[in-house]
């Protein structure tokens, strides 16, 4: 079974391939030969055996949005978001260059309240202007447009409670 | 001697599932109350009998001490402790419940109001012969009199609100052309924050330590100090880490600090816990920097080196019983550290990171205590401060606290929402921290030097390859019934890719 993930702001692809006892496994990872020993502790919490030291690993679901699918695993206290993949996608962002020109999506960071909307519909902004106040935990979060453009869609008001992820605008 | 058969506690979190915990170990019946986001939490399930006071905003439930009095009457209640934070500080309150004829665990209101405000406070600690910051005692009436007070104390000055707390209206300034924007805008400030433009002069401490030291006063004319915690350890203004003893703290300032902590809250007819704060500067000389009149978060350090418990000393000094102890039985035993978990996240400038915790693995083993007030499921709301928990390693020394509070980290796991538990990893392991080389400004500093958190090449990255490469090989593959081996679910989604392809 074979993935591209990109992990940690690395891509990785990764050849995971089990062995006749169960939990052991032979990976490649970007052409290197791993083998190792994995069990499940419970759902999203791995234990794995590699060189003689083991590792606790555990996955985060429904992350906060913001980092790719949202998608994280978790070993000695250090957070490594990854995603998987598709190659096809891939070679497009690629040679898009991450994607400047298009329509680009303002999300909530966290879950919150919106304070205010700076921004209204139609108006021009420039990058890393602030588009939206969102507050949580008595602390507020300026929203920022990714890049210079028009607003092409504002979906929230101020006094609206959004969630991790939900596109609060839209510039194009 | 009255003796409470229930106690309601005006909080949320961990200090009320803290206190519902002295309580039960008391046989005293507990009524929690709360607001529509806390409807299933911990406190309120762990509490006897619980009501709720209103919608989520703190302003229409926790905060309403008309209501909170209301559930105390209809519950009957004998008592209120009221935690930190909300209205364990408001002396109204204190004074309604001395009204209504339910005890008040904490200070007299007489007391809080002399205290509370920072202004008077200063007055106080000079009646009580105290050492302070030197500046104004009093607000300052103009920017005239602000200019004097500057000129007379020399800068760098600060000035603080009377009213404040956590930083808000409070302004360093280094240089005479600053004070009219620093004045004006501090008073504007504190005005928002605290319904008060009230702003005072102090002269700035460089590089202080933040020492404070916890007392413990009767109602029959006792008191006794219980030491020091070393709180320097600070982002914006708010404790991160603390630890008891202080690295810096002899057995001579100890005795100098705790004799005028003593003396100030006697001379205000103090009782119950209580806290006086000291800034301590590079020549281990102390200023009073204010008292706060209830139990501190940070309380359970000082539980665990001197082997006392101050929510069960805090009951039953407000049951009217003598202190059970005099100064010479207080002994400081062993060296113990506080780590306050936050929901927030270190990687995207301490935002607030309320939410779903989907994965909780707790730490424990030996000297370890965590106090808590999540549970697995739970959602965190975005409505509170977003303090989750609060570890507490014990050893018998500061390098083997600092060690085994490495290890209950590695334990901890919290997932669904960010937390800063990577923070302490961070700080525990920085050399400033482990030689005890701390001030207020520690931490600001370290933050701003950025991380170097990622420097080994390391092994963390192929694990954390291979681990979403199996989380996600499973995800792929149909779920099947009953997972006894967990991994073969694995097992057949490689084989079936392996046959395909």
């Amino acid at each position: 079974m074979k993935f591209n993930l990109e992990i940690d702001g690395q891509i990785r692809t990764v050849e995971l391939e089990p062995r006749e006892r169960d939990g052991q496994y032979r990976a490649t990872i970007n052409g290197e030969l791993v083998e190792f020993e994995a069990r499940l502790m419970r759902p999203g919490v791995l234990l794995l055996f590699l060189g003689g030291r083991s590792h606790r690993v555990v996955r985060e679901d429904n992350a906060p949005a913001g980092n790719g699918n949202g998608s994280a695993v978790m070993v000695g206290g250090r957070r490594y978001p990854y995603r998987v993949e598709d190659p096809r996608s891939l070679k497009a962002r690629r040679a898009h260059g991450g994607g400047a020109d298009g329509p680009r999506s303002i999300k909530a960071s966290m879950p919150g309240r919106v304070v205010r909307v700076l921004a209204a519909r139609g108006e021009e902004v420039e990058a890393q202007q602030g588009v939206v106040v969102i507050e949580a935990m008595k602390m507020q979060n300026e929203l920022k447009s990714p890049k210079a453009g028009r607003v092409a869609e504002i979906r929230v008001a101020a006094g609206d409670t959004v969630a991790a992820g939900d596109v609060l605008a839209v510039v194009e | 001697m009255p003796e409470f058969r229930k106690i309601l506690i005006a909080n949320r979190g961990e200090i009320a599932l803290r206190i519902v915990r002295a309580c039960k170990e008391l046989g005293i019946a507990t009524v929690a109350v709360y607001s529509e986001a806390d409807r299933s939490a911990l406190h309120v399930l762990e509490a006897d009998e619980a009501y709720q006071l209103g919608p989520s905003p703190a302003t229409e439930s926790y905060l309403r001490s008309d209501l909170i009095l209301e559930v105390a009457r209809r519950a009957d209640a004998d008592a209120v402790h009221p935690g930190y934070g909300f209205v364990s500080e408001n002396a109204d309150f204190a004074e309604a419940c001395e009204r209504a004829g339910t005890k008040f665990i904490g200070p007299p209101s007489s007391a809080m109001r002399a205290l509370g405000s920072k202004t008077r406070a200063r007055q106080a600690a000079d009646a009580a012969g105290m050492p302070r910051t030197p500046g104004s005692t009093r607000g300052l009436s103009s920017l005239e009199e602000a200019y004097a007070v500057a000129e007379e104390i020399r800068y760098p000055v600060m000035l603080k609100a009377a009213a404040g707390g956590g930083g808000k209206g409070m302004r360093a300034v280094a240089r005479r052309e600053d004070l009219k924007a620093s004045f004006e805008s501090a008073q504007s400030e504190a005005l928002r924050a605290f319904g008060s433009d009230e702003v005072y002069l102090e002269k700035l401490v460089e590089r202080p330590r933040h020492i404070e030291v916890q007392v413990l006063a009767d109602e029959h004319g006792n008191a006794v100090y219980l030491g020091e915690r070393e709180c320097s350890v600070q982002r914006r203004h708010q404790k991160v880490i603390e630890e008891a003893p202080s690295p810096v703290v002899s057995a001579d300032l100890r005795k100098r600090m705790g004799e005028a902590a003593v003396r100030l809250a006697q001379s205000q007819g103090y009782t119950n816990a209580g806290t006086v704060e000291f800034l301590v500067d590079e020549e281990q000389n102390f200023h009073f920097l204010e008292m706060n009149t209830r139990l501190q978060v940070e309380h359970p350090v000082t539980e665990l080196v001197t082997g006392l418990d101050l929510v069960h000393l805090q009951i039953r000094i407000a049951q009217g019983e003598r202190l059970p102890l005099k100064q010479e039985d207080v002994g400081m035993r062993g060296h113990a550290i506080e780590c306050r978990v936050y929901a927030e996240d270190p990687d995207n400038g301490f935002f607030p990171s309320p939410g779903r915790i989907t994965r909780l693995l707790q730490p424990g083993g030996p000297g370890i205590r965590e106090d808590c007030g999540i549970y697995e499921g739970w959602v965190v709301p975005m409505e509170y401060d977003p303090m989750l928990s609060k570890l507490v390693a014990y050893a018998a020394t500061r390098e083997l606290a600092i060690a085994r509070m490495l290890r209950a980290l590695d334990e901890y796991v919290i997932g669904g929402i960010r937390t800063n538990l990577g923070l302490f990893r961070r700080i525990l392991n920085e050399p400033n921290f482990r030689a005890g080389r701390i001030d207020t400004g520690y931490l600001d500093r370290l933050l701003a030097g950025g991380s170097n958190e990622r420097q080994p090449e390391d092994t963390g990255g192929t694990i954390a390859t291979i681990a979403a490469a199996l989380f996600e090989a499973k995800r792929a593959a149909p779920p099947q019934a009953p997972q006894a081996i967990a991994t073969s679910g694995w097992k057949s989604a490689a084989r079936r890719e392996g046959l395909r392809g």
